[in-house]
């Protein structure tokens, strides 16, 4: 009687030991025990300049979120350039009239 | 962190790219005008549009307006002259001095009859549309007290 749970124990170690499993492993089920792992760390206070070296190394990489801050980056680019050549260009037309209009006007035109 | 920084730097040359480029072709067309050699009548015609025959009739008509234009500014620097001449010593009025205004008056009167006939022959020398935006923009450059210099054809 006293001997039989060690001698479960024993078996069932043994058995454990000998047992592999042979169901596959579900797709990217590393990558979402780390993901897991992950969000379940509480995070640690991090200066302004560790939180940007951490976005920039960690989070910018990521292709999604690249591809985005590249269109974002790019459509302030075009929409800045639009608006300020626009103005630019009605600037320099808004000249030439005035231009114009001192070629024609002896009380306008400059005195040589 | 490499990847990053690339990422980071590579955005940042995008947006200098982009804004450049949409700059240089949203003010080509002001500097091809401003390229032109003669800049004010190359805008006229943009801004107007006008046909090449137009053009050349309207470019006729500003030659031969600049010789009376040119006549007229030397008349009112003289005239200028003069007054500041009577002025410069004068305590009070003098009929030399009533002369000389009322010689500034006529002559600032013919130089815009002048030019108002100028912008008349310019104006329908252009489609009568284009003539009469023409007349409403030249008139209010010209003819209002403050001349409307910041407004747009």
């Amino acid at each position: 009687m006293k001997n039989e749970p060690d001698d479960n124990d024993e078996s069932l170690s043994k058995l454990l030991r000998e047992w592999r499993p042979d169901a596959a492993l579900p797709p990217r089920f590393q990558e979402g025990v780390w993901r897991r792992i992950e969000r379940a760390e509480v995070p640690a206070a991090r200066s302004v300049w560790g939180t940007i070296t951490h976005w920039v190394g960690a989070v910018l990489p990521r292709p999604a979120l690249a591809a985005s801050y590249i269109a974002v980056l790019l459509a302030v680019g075009v929409t800045a350039g639009w608006a300020q050549g626009r103005q630019e260009n009605a600037r320099l037309k808004d000249e030439l009239g005035q231009r114009y209009v001192r070629l024609l006007d002896p009380y306008l035109a400059p005195r040589r | 962190m490499k990847r990053g920084i690339l990422i980071l730097v590579f955005g940042l040359v995008a947006a200098a790219a982009a804004y450049g480029c949409v700059y240089f072709v949203c003010t080509a067309p002001a500097r091809s005008l401003q390229n032109r050699e003669k800049p004010e009548l190359a805008w006229l015609q943009a801004e107007f549009q006008l046909s090449d025959p137009e053009f050349k009739r309207v470019s006729e008509l500003h030659a031969a307006y600049l010789p009376q234009c040119q006549e007229m500014c030397r008349q009112i620097d003289a005239q200028n002259q003069e007054v500041q001449k009577l002025l410069s010593g004068a305590t009070n009025m003098t009929p030399q001095i009533e002369a000389a205004l009322a010689e500034s008056a006529r002559l600032r009167s013919a130089c815009q009859q002048m030019m108002l006939q100028h912008f008349f022959q310019v104006s329908q020398k252009m489609p009568p549309a284009q003539g009469l935006r023409y007349l409403s923009w030249v008139k209010e450059k010209a003819f209002l007290p403050d001349y409307g210099m910041n407004s747009q054809p």
